[in-house]
């Protein structure tokens, strides 16, 4: 079993350097000159100007060598600096994390927490009102794209109805305490509700059918004629139920990154996001790498996550992965 | 295989028929060219027919109309106009910002252009982008998927590595760095850059359905009478599984309208004055505290699309696996 994790978890080793390798091409051997682009893009620079820009971005030397320094500095948690602002690629992405964590652990919260009912619901009674109604919910969820229901809601709740902030993360007047958790909580809602809006569907759609064979296992039934019910029942079928959901986590991840960037964007919420689009705009090659990166590694440990928890919560999976330990590589 | 498991085919042809008729029709139903011109003479020209809004973001259009030509025709000639009678990109500035009419279905942007007729052409460059992307990615992904799947052994572990690696980024996220750093942002590098984003859940298919067949009769039956493993592939592979092929191209085509628009949207993919219903969100955004209409009816537009999609794919899928 510690054989089986420790595997998974140096198995995402390779798979990074293979990230970092690719993530490094494609910034460095396209044709796109950063610096031509820039002295382009309205900062015309002198000749002597770009020369020292194109000694600091090395572009003389060979990509191989470029990207051994590269990850040499990477694994050491140096991701260089900012081509914009000269200031260290960590610091920048350390400034924003924090509100990106905070916007997206709210959009998973209201992902499972409006998904897990509703599938719930829909799994006893398939074809009841309930079940009805909270498909029509989300099919209109999954067809309107993140941008276009952020500008519909802003609109209505931020322009129309004025109950809630049009954009940022405070109303400015620096309160202390908790009116000033609660002016958070009020510009959370709507990047909340449409970073949540794209995975909706889909784990509300994944709750049903996972509730629904766990209802048909014979196993319920018995439980049920020893005469559980209620939160005792609900507790008997709990790690049962809590494996998949957890999975539900690893796939909606790539989701919630590529929306935190509209999303972000729209409601000027200063994270991850927000800075990987003024970096790709910029063409902050540092700092987009780095995003991409942590990105990619973000995915990865979505996956790594489903496939340590699954046998941890499922004894059956354990004896499987004994016996087909040299499969499963 | 019995006929009852194949998908449910005819919501995902009509859907695409419908969705490509509606395309190609956008500047037949909205241009401020007429349609059919007959001159004294009685010899007929045809010229909104010059005006597609997909040629002019390949090939560079005239750039941003001023004003509309109103000359009365001359007597003995007829003229017949399309239904909305303005161009995607004719600029009226006096007439900007004006709430849906009878004059405007949809109203007009901030620059006074008929946001019905930007809608209509806009289907085009959505439905191009979405096909060519969907193209590539299946094109890149089953060449991956494909030789991973058929070969096995080491060239599986090595190619499965490579659709793990690339499978890793969101498709959206390396989207916008492909187009940043391929420099120019046309519609030729964002379909492929869509298309390249795209491409690891194209492998994941194509492999998984190779495997799939691999495991069979079929498979040992076509080896032992001497198939080259790309006529495998191609003779009798790919129409076994072309139908969920379908459903699978139907449903990246969603996906690929969404990452497009999204691109768009943040200004990082297509450039105006090309109508991508993510930009004409956009400039719609600018003006989001005057006017609702600039917003609304681009995003009925996507999400019908993207819903019509939605549901052949799924009827397809739901079939296949009743």
């Amino acid at each position: 079993m510690a054989g089986y994790f420790l595997r998974r978890v140096l198995g995402i080793v390779p798979t990074l350097l293979g990230v970092s390798l690719l993530a490094f091409g494609l910034l460095n051997v396209l044709p796109s000159d950063p610096v031509l682009t820039w002295s382009e893009a309205g900062a015309p620079m002198s000749a002597e100007g770009m020369e020292r820009l194109r000694r600091e971005l090395e572009t003389d030397r060979t990509i191989a060598a470029r990207y051994g320094d590269w990850l040499l500095h990477a694994a050491q948690l140096d991701f260089g600096r900012s081509l914009r602002d000269s200031r260290p690629v960590l610091e920048l992405v350390g400034e924003a994390l924090p509100w990106t964590l905070l916007l997206n652990l709210s959009a998973v919260l209201a992902i499972y927490g409006l998904a897990l009912p509703l599938g719930w619901a829909g799994s006893r009674r398939p074809g009841g009102v309930p079940d009805r109604a909270a498909r029509c919910l989300l099919i209109v969820a999954y067809v309107v794209p993140p941008f276009a229901a952020a500008l519909l809601l802003q609109r209505l709740f931020s322009v129309r109805l004025r109950i809630l902030p049009l954009q940022g993360v405070t109303g400015g007047e620096a309160a202390g305490g908790a009116r000033e958790a609660i002016d958070l909580a009020l510009h959370l809602v709507l990047p909340t509700l449409c970073l949540a809006l794209s995975g909706w569907a889909f784990a509300a759609h994944f709750a049903r059918a996972t509730f629904r064979t766990l209802l048909d296992a014979g196993h319920l039934a018995a439980a049920r004629s020893r005469g559980l019910a209620g939160l005792r029942l609900a507790w008997h079928f709990a790690p049962n139920a809590a494996a998949p959901f957890v999975s539900l986590l690893g796939a909606i991840v790539p989701g919630l990154l590529a929306g935190s960037v509209v999303v972000e964007e729209i409601f000027s919420w200063p994270g991850m996001g927000r800075l990987l689009l003024r970096s790709v705009d910029g063409r902050d090659y540092p700092v987009v790498l780095a995003l991409l990166l942590f990105s990619a590694a973000a995915v990865l440990l979505g996956q790594l996550l489903i496939d340590l928890i699954y046998p941890a919560l499922d004894p059956r999976l354990r004896d499987v992965i004994g016996s087909e330990a040299s499969v499963r590589g | 295989m019995a006929d009852h498991s194949r998908p449910a085919l005819k919501p995902a042809l009509a859907v695409l028929g419908t969705l490509t008729a509606l395309g190609l029709m956008g500047p037949f139903l909205a241009n401020d060219k007429p349609l059919l011109v007959s001159d004294e003479a009685g010899r007929l020209s045809f010229p909104a027919a010059a005006g597609f809004p997909v040629v002019e973001a390949l090939f560079g259009g005239p750039g941003e109309d001023s004003g509309r030509s109103a000359e009365p025709p001359p007597a003995g000639s007829w003229v017949l106009w399309p239904p909305v009678r303005y161009s995607y990109r004719g600029v009226a500035l006096q007439e900007a910002l004006l709430s849906p009419s009878s004059r405007h279905l949809m109203g007009t942007d901030a620059l006074g252009r008929d946001i019905l007729a930007r809608v209509l052409n806009g289907a085009s460059i959505s439905l191009l982008v979405g096909f060519g992307a969907t193209l590539v990615s299946l094109a890149l992904g089953g060449l991956l998927g494909g030789a991973a799947g058929l070969r096995g052994g080491l060239s599986d572990l090595l190619l499965g590595r490579i659709i793990e690696v690339l499978g890793c980024f969101p498709p959206f996220l390396l989207a916008m760095a492909l187009v940043a750093v391929s420099g120019g942002a046309g519609l030729p590098a964002v379909t492929l850059a869509i298309g390249i984003g795209r491409t690891a859940a194209a492998a994941r298919f194509v492999r998984g359905e190779v495997l799939r067949f691999r495991g069979g009769v079929a498979w040992s039956a076509a080896r032992s009478t001497g198939s080259s493993l790309p006529g495998i592939l191609l003779r009798h592979i790919l129409p076994l599984i072309a139908p969920p092929l379908l459903v699978q191209t139907v449903f990246g085509m969603a996906q690929a309208i969404l990452l497009e628009s999204g691109l768009s949207f943040l200004g990082v993919g297509l450039q105006p004055p090309i109508p991508s219903w993510g930009m004409v969100l956009a400039e719609g955004r600018a003006t989001l505290e005057a006017a609702w209409w600039p917003i609304l009816f681009p995003s009925l537009a996507l999400a019908l699309t993207l819903g019509s999609l939605a549901w052949a794919a799924e009827r397809g899928t739901t079939e296949r696996h009743p």
